[in-house]
């Protein structure tokens, strides 16, 4: 076991590092000169210079490489172009709302897409389980912004219900803030996530080991719960923590629209001000702490799945 | 009970195509999904002609005026802030779209497809820095790959096509390899190989025909994806600018319309897009059912 | 009706809702199981036994299956109209069932141990520490070594035939009247099945239970059962004691399915078939419309000087890498060949018999270089193929060709027939235009039992057996010299079975092929074979001609190999028969 997560870490590295090669090339490379695009129009060459040199452009492309390396070891990238500030500063500040925002709602989704899930398959082929798959491939056909908007627009904007927009850092006073934005998020990933969950108890229910279980006499409900159930939980619980990264990220519209500041929100603003430290600062650790939860999952998976030979 | 079950008779032969064609006429969903996406690229196709759509640009009323069914068809849906008719705008956005959609999925099958069927058929090293290629790019976040290509290309439709067509290709790949690892190792290929038929005949004439039915429902799922990204990218400020008109955009202006009292715009893209998102997502599963009736959906 | 019966089928009739329509898969089939009693239910595919089995347990999957008619009489009550909660009651409690694929049966991330104690839990009420303590009884019952251990190992830890018997300590847990088998030992090696089927008797004995065993395999059915039933298309044509079924067969499908199996003490020149007892629609074939060849006794063919020495395989090894450690690296390697070597000689039949995991279909690939060989020679016709470039190999090919096991995944299914047996033609430049070609394939056709007009159509639209004429004349297109039948007829059932060893035995003669025909079933290698190799373990541990190998065999393996072959014929009908073997009277 021990041998296992050994290998799967050391696998990481060359995922690190691979990925961070391709963010490289996309940041640094393609663009040109990416001293260019920060300058504005017309710069004059001792802005040009100035600029390069600030970034750490004016040293050869591998130099420039292994210093984007160090920057994410030592978990230092230096300052946000647009407001001067430390960036690690500004992650720090930002995953708190963030993390405030998505982890309640992805856990009340998860809950619920699973239950719904499992309803559905419960009811396979009769008109309530394909009736809610209509809905939810009518629902992913209209776009996320939309619903942000209308949901902003009713129940903020005219229902009054909740605040259009802003945030209260408080630790009391955020969640007023949070719960328009978090339904959402709620209603955003039930479509998705039913049919997904669907699928994988689907293919657990039609195995063979489902009609042994049947022939030993036991309900369909419990065959469901029981037997369907902790198969299917392998794949999903991987998939759970495959995606926990993005709930640091934050849900990147969300938060722009309803103003909270968290990492998504500083996303969006980076874009905005063209902030290149800060957006090369998000993508590479954003990469990085993905690359690792893949790892959890894996090593995850071969803990809860008893057929996985640990070597 | 099926709208162009009659048509099955035109459809000869016993091939599984022709059973696949045939099982699609009776399925009522699929022929009105493919009679919507025909529709949208008739439109497409008129606005890129010129026929209509043209002057969505020029001003020609006072500005947000409600949907009016009275007048002519420009004023059917009203117009927006700056007095542009929204029925042009959601004519010229359905050619946007549909052309965002198109080149992103051409793209991505073009890239996914190739190299899907080289790594899984070949094997070997060649196989190994395909997977390592991929396992890369999916390892990064796609929101946020998308937003590194879309700052290193600028802004612009196009860039947004490129960035869209580069990231989507991880997941063609991937099928189209595992595809190819299983035909490859069936019998019937094997026998093509003691048979003494080459690598290229056993790729092309063999293999791909069992693979195509899963390209189409890849570029049919890609396509929704596309569209569905083009309003994100845009409220970011990396899309369409101002010049081009779409969806995206009208969505994102919608922003400041809503308070305002001016909901055609949003209404009008939304609804374009969810029937053409609609039709996409229900004849890539009417697909999957009619080439293999055993599945279950 | 009479008290001993204890399970009591009357005229069941199962209906299946198809695309083309409804499927009368079960048609009033009447049948009765005593206590205690052994019943063999046969029939081949689509005869409607595997269903009749399920209805009992109300397991048949509605939609697309229903009972429309008849009755099933237990215990007083009719389990065709019982409710799913009494249903519940007396699955797995009164009546149990074992299926067919023991490595997909079982719960893949619960214990056995587990799995087993659920049953006992659920209809017996017991605590779970009473119920693991039961499992760990039941498995002792059952052959299991070390239960105590084993009880908290996964299924997936274990071995085909282990796991079937976890899945028969999960069926008498409860001590049933009635165990439906289905298949059981199908999928399993002949030395596993009669483990299995020696365990199932013992355990019949002592539980005192009624057992309904359903087969395709009328061997083991004359091993095990006192009643016979046997199905046809969804019916019964004929039900009656062992003996009597086996001695004097009333229907005529009942006397085909009999006389077309290959058996090890009889020596037929060729084959009888089921359509040499019985018309399409079920009518008797007199005794003179049958073969007159079906009389013909074979005899050991001496090798003469004609044949030549056509292929021989020299020291020949495959390895498999088995990767671990740290990095992925190879650890070791599995021998899946290791060390063969034989002649085949001119127009001969070497048969290569072995059992799962032998090595033998490696073994054949390697010969055609499908699978590149690690070591050793391939010699044909004076001539090591194992280094020839790709070019020449290409035209190498058109001298052997291979059939292989499965029908259903041996033809692209999108690709025409009479295109499948063009295509070899064009790489090779056989035939000068397409019209040539074309008659070449009809030709091909009506030598395999199939019509030319055929050809434009595509695989699906054809049996199992139809599929492999196809595939035999589609290896003939190339006019080989050498043919390796990889279980060719493995897959097949037992009449159609007998057809394709007739015909590759009628071509043999006819284009003077020489043929290695590699299966796991001894008594179809014996019928179409003259010399014999037997495998285990990646190597060859006996080869002689075909008759003296059965008569006379010398390696301790071969001797538990044909040991645990069933007789074929009922034991009390054994006793008494002399030398003569048996000849049931036809």
């Amino acid at each position: 076991m021990a041998a296992y997560i050994l290998r799967r870490l050391l696998y990481a590295i060359p995922i690190i590092l691979g990925t961070t090669l391709v963010l490289f090339v996309i940041f640094n490379v393609v663009p040109g000169d990416p001293a260019l695009q920060l300058a504005g129009k017309h710069p004059s060459p001792e802005v040009l210079a100035s600029i390069r040199a600030e970034l750490g452009l004016d040293k050869s492309l591998p130099q420039q490489y292994l210093t984007l390396l160090k920057q994410l070891v030592t978990f230092d990238f230096g300052r946000s172009y647009a407001t001067k500030q430390r960036i690690m500063d500004m992650l720090w500040e930002g995953a708190g709302p963030s993390l405030s925002l998505a982890a309640p709602a992805y856990f009340l989704a998860t809950i619920t897409s699973i239950l719904i899930g499992m309803f559905v398959a419960f009811y396979r082929g009769t008109l309530v389980d394909r009736g809610i798959v209509a809905l939810c491939v009518a629902g992913q056909s209209v776009s996320v912004l939309v619903y942000i908007l209308t949901g902003q627009y009713f129940l903020s904007y005219r229902a009054g219900l909740f605040p259009i927009s802003g945030y209260d850092p408080s630790w009391d006073g955020r969640w007023a803030y949070l719960i328009l934005p978090g339904i959402i998020f709620i209603i955003l990933s039930l479509a998705p996530s039913i049919r997904f969950y669907r699928t994988i108890i689907l293919d657990e229910v039609y195995q063979d080991y489902v009609r042994t279980a049947r022939a030993k006499g036991l309900g369909e409900r419990n065959v469901m719960l029981k037997h369907v159930l902790k198969n299917a939980m392998i794949p999903i619980i991987t998939d759970l923590v495959i995606n926990i990264p993005f709930l640091i990220l934050g849900a990147l519209l969300l938060e722009g629209f309803f103003g909270i500041p968290g990492l998504g929100d500083l996303i969006v603003r980076a874009i905005r001000d063209t902030d290149r430290p800060v957006l090369v600062a998000i993508t590479v650790l954003g990469t990085v702490t993905f690359v690792v939860f893949n790892i959890i999952s894996d090593i995850l998976y071969a803990i809860v799945d008893p057929r996985v030979q640990l070597r | 009970m099926s709208l162009f079950g009659w048509l099955d008779k035109y459809v000869k032969g016993t091939s599984l195509t022709s059973e696949a064609i045939r099982r699609l006429l009776r399925d009522n969903f699929a022929m009105v999904s493919l009679l919507i996406i025909v529709t949208y690229v008739g439109i497409a196709f008129a606005v890129y002609f010129h026929w209509i759509g043209v002057e969505w640009q020029t001003e020609i009323d006072t500005s947000r005026a409600a949907p009016n069914l009275a007048k002519d068809w420009r004023y059917w849906l009203g117009t927006d802030l700056f007095g542009r008719s929204v029925t042009s705008k959601v004519l010229q956005g359905t050619y946007t779209a549909m052309y965002v959609g198109v080149v992103t999925s051409l793209i991505s099958l073009a890239i996914g497809v190739v190299l899907g069927a080289l790594g899984g058929y070949f094997g070997g090293w060649i196989d190994d820095v395909i997977t390592w290629l991929y396992t890369m790019i999916s390892n990064i976040p796609d929101i946020l790959l998308l937003v590194a290509i879309s700052f290193a290309l600028g802004k612009g439709i196009n860039a947004v096509i490129i960035a869209l067509g580069v990231t989507g290709w991880v997941s063609i790949c991937r099928l189209v390899r595992a595809e190819f690892l299983k035909h490859k190792n069936r019998d019937y290929v094997q026998a093509a190989a003691a048979l003494g038929v080459g690598h290229t005949r056993r790729i092309f004439l063999h293999i791909i025909p069992n693979v195509f039915h899963i390209i189409i429902i890849s570029f049919s799922l890609r396509f929704v994806t596309a569209i569905k990204s083009e309003p994100v990218l845009t409220y970011l400020g990396l899309g369409a600018q101002s010049g081009t008109a779409s969806w995206g955009l009208m969505i994102d202006d919608a922003k400041g319309e809503l308070v305002q009292g001016v909901w055609w715009g949003l209404a009008g893209a939304t609804v374009g897009m969810f029937f053409i998102c609609l039709a996409f997502s229900l004849f890539a599963d009417a697909l999957r059912d009619a080439v293999d009736p055993k599945l279950r959906t | 009706m009479s008290d001993n019966n204890l399970l009591s089928i009357q005229d069941l009739c199962i209906d299946f809702q198809t695309k083309e329509g409804v499927v009368h898969a079960v048609d009033r089939v009447s049948f009765d199981i005593k206590k205690g009693q052994t019943v063999g239910l046969v029939g081949e595919s689509g005869s409607g036994k595997s269903v009749t089995s399920l209805a009992i347990m109300r397991l048949i999957p509605n939609p697309p299956g229903k009972i429309v008619g008849g009755r099933i009489l237990f215990d007083g009550q009719d389990l065709a109209g019982l409710s799913e909660a009494a249903m519940r009651k007396i699955r797995g409690n009164k009546i149990s069932m074992i299926f067919q694929e023991p490595m997909t049966s079982l719960n893949p991330v619960f214990t056995v141990g587990y799995q087993i104690a659920e049953v006992l839990r659920l209809h017996q009420g017991l605590g779970k520490k009473e119920a693991l303590e039961r499992a760990v009884d039941l498995m002792h019952q059952v052959g299991i070594p070390n239960p105590s251990q084993r009880v908290h190992t996964y299924p997936h830890e274990m071995s085909g035939g282990q796991k079937q018997r976890v899945m028969i300590a999960m069926a008498i847990g409860c001590k049933p009247d009635v165990l439906i088998a289905d298949e059981p030992t199908t999928a399993l090696d002949v030395t596993i099945q009669k483990q299995v089927l020696d365990l199932l008797a013992k355990l019949q004995e002592e539980y005192k239970m009624a057992m309904l065993f359903i087969t395709h395999d009328l061997g083991v059915i004359a091993d095990i059962a006192d009643d016979v039933v046997v199905m046809y298309r969804g019916k019964i044509v004929e039900q009656g004691k062992t003996t009597q079924i086996f001695q004097a067969p009333q229907h005529p499908y009942t006397k085909g399915l009999l006389a077309c199996r290959p058996s090890l003490d009889r020596h037929p020149a060729r084959l009888a078939t089921v359509s040499d007892f019985m018309t399409e629609d079920g009518q008797e074939k007199p005794a003179h419309a049958r073969s007159p060849a079906l009389e013909n006794i074979k005899t050991a063919r001496p090798i003469e000087a004609a044949h030549t020495v056509l292929l021989e395989v020299k020291d020949l090894k495959k390895h498999f890498p088995i990767r671990g450690g740290l990095f992925g690296g190879v650890k070791s390697w599995f021998h899946a060949v290791d060390g063969v070597s034989f002649q085949v000689r001119k127009g001969r039949t070497l048969g290569l018999v072995g059992e799962s995991g032998c090595g033998k279909t490696t073994l054949g690939r390697t010969i055609l270089r499908l699978v590149e060989p690690t070591a050793g020679e391939i010699i044909y016709n004076g001539q090591d193929i194992s280094k020839l470039g790709r070019e020449e190999m290409r035209q190498m090919r058109r001298k052997m060709q291979i059939i292989f096991q499965d029908p259903y995944a041996s033809l692209n299914p999108r690709m025409t027939i009479g295109a499948a047996i063009n295509e070899p033609m064009i790489i090779h430049g056989i035939g000068a235009n397409s019209q040539e070609r074309k008659k070449i394939a009809g030709d091909l056709m009506d030598r395999v039992g199939l019509s030319a007009k055929v050809l434009s159509r595509y695989p699906h639209e054809f049996s199992g057996g139809q599929r492999q004429r196809i595939c035999i004349a589609r290896a003939l297109a190339v006019k080989p010299e050498f043919i390796i039948c990889d279980e060719s007829v493995s897959a097949l059932d037992v009449s159609i079975q007998a057809q394709i060893l007739n015909l590759l035995l009628d071509l043999r003669d006819e284009f003077g092929l020489t043929y290695i025909f590699i299966s796991h079933d001894l008594a179809v290698v014996k019928f179409i074979s003259d010399e014999v190799a037997v495998m285990n373990g990646g190597k060859i541990v006996e080869m002689a001609d075909a008759v003296s190998i059965y008569k006379n065999p010398q390696h301790e393996y071969t001797q538990r190999l044909l040991s645990a072959i069933p007789k074929g014929v009922p034991k009390a009908l054994l006793q008494g028969a002399g030398k003569t073997g048996l000849e049931p009277r036809l």
